[in-house]
């Protein structure tokens, strides 16, 4: 039997992973000198206190789960003869997944009979969300993480996703951005617009003027570049910036009509590289 | 007693005389303002041109005309900030030119050497305006070169120029229809008057010492700007005039070329040269001490000034802000931005601007505060960013002087144009031309409005403005008057922000926070598609400036 795994990365909370069958790996972050663990530390993410202290001026880091960690979430259901299969956010993103590697290979040795099978999302938050409710709906029907992995070689880079920043210090102090660096000025009012490529890193490939045209451009995203968007979900994504995500959604509904859509308050770990008022939409694409 | 040859004593004299008289009248230059916003301040910019020039030449034993005229000319080049100032460093350096190889010189060196002048002058600046600075001097430059005859005079040569430069003030409203309307002279132009009229004086005679110390801004040290906590980054300005000495064998022995290799060795921004026997240094270095036991080989000191530079050590009130005090690494582009008030200052150093120099709108950074400023960045390229028409000049002539970077002026006229380019700038760019061309364009698609009190009653492209009603300014436009700031500021927004999806309100330094978020709620209710952005500016001046992206 399989046992499966996500983490909250993928913007998903302890409610739906258990909904939806799924055990939650939580990946940490750093505030005010504490370590804090989504879901493990709180049940409910408070968004608007979270992004009011960084609007206030702190600054969260995050962190790579150990190797020792990892050990801990899979030993017991390896222990019990079952085997895994993790949905997981872009490994292109962050360490943790050397971790990961290093776990599951001291792991093998010990309980060589048992597969561990990892489906990288190449994306983070929303988009990762969008993957995570398409492949827990297989889940439901039956279909085998084999068969998904192979679904996953070709469908992945089918969800897109498009946000706009809002105060850069953030995604300048992670450095995760290509096109963001350190060096790059922060200007009131303009925003960079930022995608997630095929291999699964954040690329800025433009800046709006005004949050209007920022959010006219994210519409337009979804307009050229949409693939069968109504059968699919659209998951808009904010950092404690509700209206403007229903901004957006009003946007989408009036221009297509009837639509699966849901406003996600991005978890903080992730939030922690992006900081307040960013808005983004995850869609089903012809690409990325 | 009338002179048929100008000597350079005589010379020093007289313009020791022009700027004693520019300096007791400098305030009615200032206000000979178009606009009736405190802006430019041409008296000043003149002033301090030339005081920057007569300190040049003050300690001077060498009084060979030439030398008196080049040296007093490259004081003024250095000392030069705003237009007018600028403009007049260029005419002295014309004159300097024409009177170089003449240890005096009779009317017709001096008629020509003054001409040089009209030629340097007209070509400092991309576009001669008429009925400025550069007509009041070249219709007297023709007028006294017309009149002149076998047996004129210099005394008589000097006073045909003097009645000219007045007539063709009186005239300059004739010619530009802006000061028509406003009711005025050129600025430029009076200030040119006052300072020939000193020189006149003094040539007739009756003249008075100089004086560098009556309302020269005195420097404010702020000794706390540099603790036990400090490091020194950037070291001393040095200052010494040098008597070489026989004794020492100093005379035979220093060779300038040697001394300034060894200068650049131990220090940067090194200026240094020889008069007669004399050497004059200027040189930023962290260890003074070998600087001063170098040159006292060769003589003793005359004059000695060594000033932390970290504290403001400057000798105006003009300082930088060291955004980012060690830069050991080459930059590829850094980015120098003129700037006044703190908030300002901020949203610039945040956008990218790697040094804002303080400045722009009553007091006008000089050239050499731009060089100081592009010492600091140490980039293979520099943008530099004025924010008043006053400075583009100046920066002009500090990039013309540099040759450690490739300076490139952008003719950014205010803060918001300079914003807007930000916007468009790209740190890692590797076509620099290509990339000006696009920080031009942005700067097109900007609007940056201006409210401030009218300093008198005046009247501009039709708006009939009274004395100490609040003005909302663009451009070259006054678009909207009333007793009351926010009436004006509204009205103001309405004509030039409504088609902007971002707008940065910035509140000046006497306006309260209370105040402007009371005003920032009006305007963003006025304006429901636009963002508006509040920012506590703390700029001098201006009440409030909306910069529309």
């Amino acid at each position: 039997m399989f046992v499966f795994f996500t983490d909250t990365d993928m913007d998903v909370n302890s409610k739906l992973a258990k909904e939806r069958g799924f055990e939650l790996i939580s990946m940490p972050y750093t505030l005010n000198d504490k370590d804090v663990f989504p879901y493990v530390d709180f049940e409910e993410f408070d968004s608007k206190a979270f992004y009011d202290s960084l609007r206030a001026g702190s600054m969260p880091t995050t962190s790579a789960i150990n190797t020792e960690r990892y050990i801990q979430y899979f030993e017991p259901h390896f222990a019990a003869g079952n085997d895994i299969f993790y949905v997981s956010f872009s490994a292109a993103m962050s360490m943790t997944f050397n971790n990961m590697d290093e776990a599951v290979a001291i792991l093998k040795e010990k309980y060589p009979e048992r597969k561990f099978y990892r489906l990288d999302t190449k994306g983070i938050t929303i988009l990762s969300l969008n993957i995570f409710y398409e492949v827990s709906e297989m889940l439901k029907l039956g279909k085998t993480p084999e068969e998904i992995i192979k679904w996953a070689e070709t469908e992945v880079n089918k969800f897109a996703v498009y946000f706009f920043a809002d105060d850069l210090k953030f995604f300048k102090r992670s450095g995760r951005v290509s096109g963001i660096s350190a060096a790059m000025g922060n200007l009131i009012g303009i925003r960079p617009i930022i995608h997630i490529n095929d291999e699964g890193k954040m690329l800025s490939i433009g800046k709006e003027k005004g949050r209007a045209k920022a959010l006219a451009r994210l519409v337009s995203y979804v307009d050229e570049l949409g693939d069968n968007v109504k059968d699919h979900k659209v998951i808009i994504g904010h950092t404690d910036a509700y209206e403007t995500a229903a901004e957006i959604r009003d946007m989408l509904i009036g221009k297509f009509g009837e639509l699966d859509c849901e406003i996600v308050a991005v978890n903080p770990t992730a939030g922690s590289h992006c900081g307040p008022n960013c808005v983004g939409v995850s869609f089903h694409a012809k690409h990325r | 007693m009338e002179k048929s040859t100008l000597d350079g004593k005589l010379f020093a004299q007289m313009v020791f005389e022009g700027a004693n008289n520019l300096r007791a009248n400098k305030s009615i230059v200032n206000d000979l303002n178009v606009f009736p916003v405190p802006d430019g301040d041409t008296g000043d910019n003149m002033f301090m041109t030339l005081q920057s020039g007569c300190k040049a030449i003050y300690d001077l034993e060498d009084d060979a005309l030439d030398v008196v005229s080049t040296t007093l000319a490259k004081g003024m080049l250095m000392g030069a900030r705003g237009n007018s100032g600028v403009i007049l460093s260029r005419i002295f350096a014309g004159i300097a030119e024409g009177l170089s190889h003449s240890t005096t010189a009779d009317v017709s060196v001096l008629s020509n050497a003054l001409h040089t002048g009209v030629k340097r002058a007209y070509e400092s600046v991309a576009k001669a305006v008429e009925g400025t600075i550069l007509t009041v001097y070249r219709d007297a430059c023709l007028y006294a070169a017309g009149t002149a005859k076998e047996d004129t005079t210099v005394n008589s040569y000097f006073n045909d120029l003097f009645d000219e430069l007045k007539r063709s003030l009186e005239r300059t409203p004739e010619i530009l229809e802006v000061l028509a309307e406003a009711g005025v002279v050129d600025s430029g132009g009076a200030g040119l008057v006052f300072i020939f009229e000193g020189m006149l004086n003094a040539l007739e005679g009756r003249k008075n010492e100089y004086s560098f110390e009556s309302e020269s801004e005195a420097p404010v040290v702020d000794f706390s700007k540099f603790n036990e906590d400090s490091s020194l980054d950037f070291g001393y300005c040095t200052e010494f005039l040098l008597q070489l000495l026989n004794e020492k064998g100093g005379v035979e022995a220093f060779n300038l070329d040697d001394f300034t290799a060894f200068l650049n060795s131990v220090g940067d921004s090194v200026v240094s040269f020889v008069d007669g026997t004399v050497v004059k240094v200027h040189v930023h270095t962290k260890t003074p001490g070998d600087v001063l036991s170098h040159a006292q080989k060769y003589g003793e000191f005359l004059t000695l000034k060594i000033e932390n530079m970290t504290l403001q050590h400057n000798e105006t009130t003009v300082k930088n802000r060291y955004v980012a005090p060690s830069m050991n690494k080459k930059k590829k582009i850094a980015v120098v931005a003129v700037g006044a008030g703190e908030g300002i200052c901020n949203i610039l150093t945040d956008s990218g601007v790697d040094i804002v120099v303080d400045g722009g709108q009553c007091m006008n950074p000089s050239v050499a505060n731009l060089i100081d400023a592009f010492d600091k960045v140490n980039a293979e390229n520099i943008i530099v960013l004025p924010n008043n028409s006053n400075v583009v000049m100046t920066a002009d002539s500090a990039a013309e002087l540099y040759d450690k970077a490739k300076v490139h002026v952008l003719g950014s006229k205010n803060i918001g144009q300079g914003y807007a380019a930000m916007c468009a700038f790209d740190p890692d760019c590797d076509d620099i031309e290509a990339m000006m061309q696009d920080l031009t364009d942005a700067m097109a698609d900007v609007s940056t409005g201006m409210v401030c009190r009218a300093v008198r009653d005046s009247s501009v492209g039709g708006a009939v403005v009274k004395e100490g009603e609040f003005i909302g300014i663009c451009g070259d436009d006054i678009l909207s008057n009333s007793e009351d700031v926010e009436e004006a500021l509204l009205k103001l927004s309405e004509n030039i922000a409504s088609d902007y999806d971002v707008i940065l309100l910035c509140f000046g330094n006497d306006v309260s926070e209370e105040e402007a978020a009371n005003v920032h709620g009006k305007l963003e209710k006025a304006m429901k598609n636009s963002e508006i952005v509040l920012i506590n500016g703390a700029q001098p001046v201006y009440d409030y400036m909306i910069i529309c992206l």
